[in-house]
């Protein structure tokens, strides 16, 4: 696996470098800075998630988690443990580049510190904290814009519903996770966005949602 | 031998020893009668036998009380009625004398009796219960049923009525007591298994010993809730307030059998939980083994199939055959395992969503797939919540989507709708491929039966599997345009609004 992978991710001209533990991933991460991490989740001796947190404070790449038939719980274990994606195996390298070069797009912009998100015909005002479709402005409640601004920030990247009630409603509110999905369903339908084949808020089933980047 | 003759000797004596202390009363109450008259002359002495047999009457009861009256007046008449020394009784006044004393000694040891009587009875009702509470208090103080099923034993067996009491479960293994023969668990057993006691019963809280005949000797079986009671009863008379114990004793034992039946009950279902577990670690390490190496030969073969690689064209064709073979394995593991745990019946996550959102995500899913098909989506927007397992419903949607999709003709459309009735949601999956058979629409469902070869002849049965777990149900049918395959969902029972929401709202 580690050799394909290596081998099909140079011929997308990536510079690739492959370990076979937790460990060495860290030590690894800390000399060559690399841009993207794809981390398994089944890892001999230091697992998955242990190694996930032991990344974090020393590297800024995006980490893709990949794993056999993930729980949906473990993907939110991932994506709370600061992961920026998860691909599930079996998968083919078209779409491992396609997720890679996502991570790396969003990488790349949050930098400029743009204060407009656009998703298609969806712009959101960080700065002055505006709303518009098509140039339309969209009045939304505290507790939606609150919503739909973490997951502007996230563009493109799926939160989960943890997060999502942590940060937008606080600690107390973490399980109810009728509340995202109800704010959610007022977005949308302010939005003019269609659950069933939605264009900017996208349901992550068993996770959370994810704002089309 | 020698402690039971001893202990007979002992209960005679006390029986007769109230009839000597009578005797020897009226002697002595003549004794004195005498050295008062002969120091000075009192005249109406005799009184002092009536507090005699008074006090007779009181203490021991009638017997004794008539003992006293009878040799007080043989004495008095013999010594102090003239003549002097000898046993004549004359005229109608030392007659009299006679009968009063007889009279006194019957009529207030009647009194005393009865209040004697009253008197024991609350004793041995004192008794009784305090032997019960300190049972009750120790038997709580035992976690283990058999030890308080030892208990309960003793205390029967201490009773005097009582030569052996034992307890045996339903299939008769002995619990407590003295051990049984085989022959006696084998009748206990067969006893249990038809309700019938042999020997004894209770009637009105009271243990009563019946005739038996035949095989069963003098042991008695009493079958209770969740066991039997096995005792051999003393041959001898038993007072009523011991049997009375004996009921409640047999009464306890019932209770402590039916709280070992529900320990082993509940030992049985924790068993049982542990075994899902297995078998869901077993199906999730089962995946592991067999998606790892399709997951390598994918990565290796999609690896190949760009021009980078330097393989020629035909080869890279056959590169992404063998990935789409690959794929189909892959889809084929998928359901298998996705069936088998249906079957294991792993718990369902159910809560509530809207079904446009779980379409949404199988739409998301399937994107790719989706080519020129143009997709209908008619889901009213204020379709009620269904209360769902949200990956489990998106894997039905998606299946129904995928089946359509291989149906449906090249440019054909496919609709999804739902509609509200009345407690249920009614959602549907409808293409324009050809219709189904009449015959076929009774198979559709079945597990690896499949129109195609190239389906799994799993998805439609996952389907099902799924909407049932949910307490729905599914069904084809031919519509005007092609087949429609529709589902029921539960609806949610869920406010409005969610109070939490609001209160962040305002």
């Amino acid at each position: 696996m580690r050799r394909a992978l290596r081998a099909g991710l140079k011929y997308h001209d990536f510079d690739v470098r492959a370990v076979g533990t937790g460990e060495e991933a860290v030590r690894e991460a800390a000399g060559w800075r690399p841009d993207v991490i794809l981390l398994d989740l089944g890892l001999p001796g230091m697992d998955g998630f242990a190694t996930l947190r032991a990344l974090r404070p020393t590297t800024r790449a995006a980490v893709i988690v990949v794993s056999v038939m993930p729980g949906e719980k473990d993907k939110v274990r991932a994506l709370d443990a600061g992961a920026d994606d998860y691909v599930v195996k079996p998968f083919g390298t078209k779409e491992l580049v396609a997720r890679i070069r996502a991570v790396l797009r969003r990488q790349a912009d949050v930098p400029a510190g743009e204060p407009i998100i656009r998703s298609g015909n969806l712009e959101i005002d960080l700065a002055r904290r505006l709303v518009s479709v098509c140039g339309e402005a969209v009045r939304l409640t505290p507790t939606e814009y609150e919503l739909l601004r973490y997951l502007a920030l996230h563009a493109g990247k799926p939160v989960s519903h943890t997060t999502l009630l942590r940060q937008v409603w606080g600690e107390y509110a973490v399980g109810d996770k009728y509340n995202t999905r109800y704010v959610v369903a007022q977005i949308r339908k302010k939005l003019r966005d269609d659950p069933a084949n939605p264009r900017y808020i996208v349901n992550e089933p068993g996770v959370g949602y994810r704002l089309e980047a | 031998m020698g402690p039971a003759r001893r202990l007979v000797g002992t209960k005679m004596m006390r029986r007769l020893a109230p009839y000597a202390v009578a005797v020897g009363g009226a002697i002595v109450v003549t004794g004195a009668i005498g050295v008062v008259t002969a120091a000075a002359s009192v005249s109406g002495l005799s009184a002092l036998y009536l507090l005699l047999v008074l006090w007779l009457g009181a203490r021991w009861g009638r017997g004794p009380a008539v003992a006293g009256s009878v040799a007080a007046f043989l004495l008095y008449d013999f010594f102090f009625v003239p003549p002097v020394g000898t046993f004549t009784v004359r005229g109608p006044a030392e007659l009299l004398e006679l009968i009063v004393l007889l009279a006194v000694a019957l009529v207030t040891s009647q009194l005393a009796a009865s209040q004697r009587r009253a008197q024991a009875t609350a004793q041995a009702l004192a008794k009784d219960s305090r032997a019960l509470y300190e049972l009750a208090t120790a038997m709580l103080r035992t976690h283990e049923v058999a030890s308080a099923l030892t208990l309960v034993c003793d205390s029967a067996q201490r009773l005097e009525c009582v030569e052996r009491f034992a307890v045996a479960s339903g299939d008769a293994t002995q619990l407590a007591g003295p051990s049984l023969t085989p022959d006696e668990l084998r009748q206990a057993a067969w006893s249990y298994e038809n309700g019938k006691a042999i020997g004894v019963a209770i009637k009105d809280g009271v243990v009563t010993a019946m005739k038996t005949r035949g095989a069963a000797g003098n042991t008695a079986y009493l079958p209770l809730a969740s066991g039997i009671a096995v005792m051999t009863l003393s041959a001898k008379h038993a007072e009523e307030g011991e049997l009375r114990m004996l009921a409640a004793l047999i009464g306890l034992a019932d209770l402590l059998l039916d709280r070992r039946r529900a320990a082993l009950e509940a030992e049985r279902a924790r068993g049982f939980e542990a075994s899902d577990r297995l078998k869901a670690a077993i199906l999730s390490s089962l995946s592991h083994e067999l998606k790892s190496p399709i997951a390598s030969l994918r990565a290796g073969l999609t690896a190949l199939t760009v021009p980078q690689a330097g393989l020629a064209p035909e080869q890279r064709e056959l590169m992404t055959d063998m990935d789409r073979q690959a794929a189909r394995l892959d889809r084929m593991v998928t359901d298998l395992l996705a069936l088998s745990r249906l079957e294991a019946g792993v718990e369902l996550d159910k809560e509530p969503h809207s079904l446009a959102d779980v379409v949404g995500g199988s739409m998301r899913e399937l994107r790719s797939q989706l080519g020129e098909h143009e997709v209908v989506i008619k889901i009213p927007e204020d379709l009620p919540a269904v209360e769902v397992d949200e990956l489990q419903a998106g894997r039905v949607v998606s299946n129904l989507i995928e089946n359509a999709l291989e149906w449906a003709p090249a440019s054909g459309g496919i609709e999804i709708g739902a509609v509200a009735l009345d407690g249920r949601v009614e959602a549907w999956v409808e293409n324009e491929g050809p219709a189904i058979t009449t015959a076929d629409l009774e198979h559709v469902f079945d597990t690896f039966w499949t129109r195609r070869r190239t389906g799994t002849g799993l998805g439609l049965a996952i389907c099902k599997r799924v909407v049932e777990a949910h307490g729905g149900s599914i069904w084809a049918e031919n519509r005007r345009r092609g087949p429609r395959f529709t589902f029921t969902l539960p609806l949610a029972r869920v406010p409005a609004t969610p109070p939490v929401a609001r209160r962040a709202t305002n």
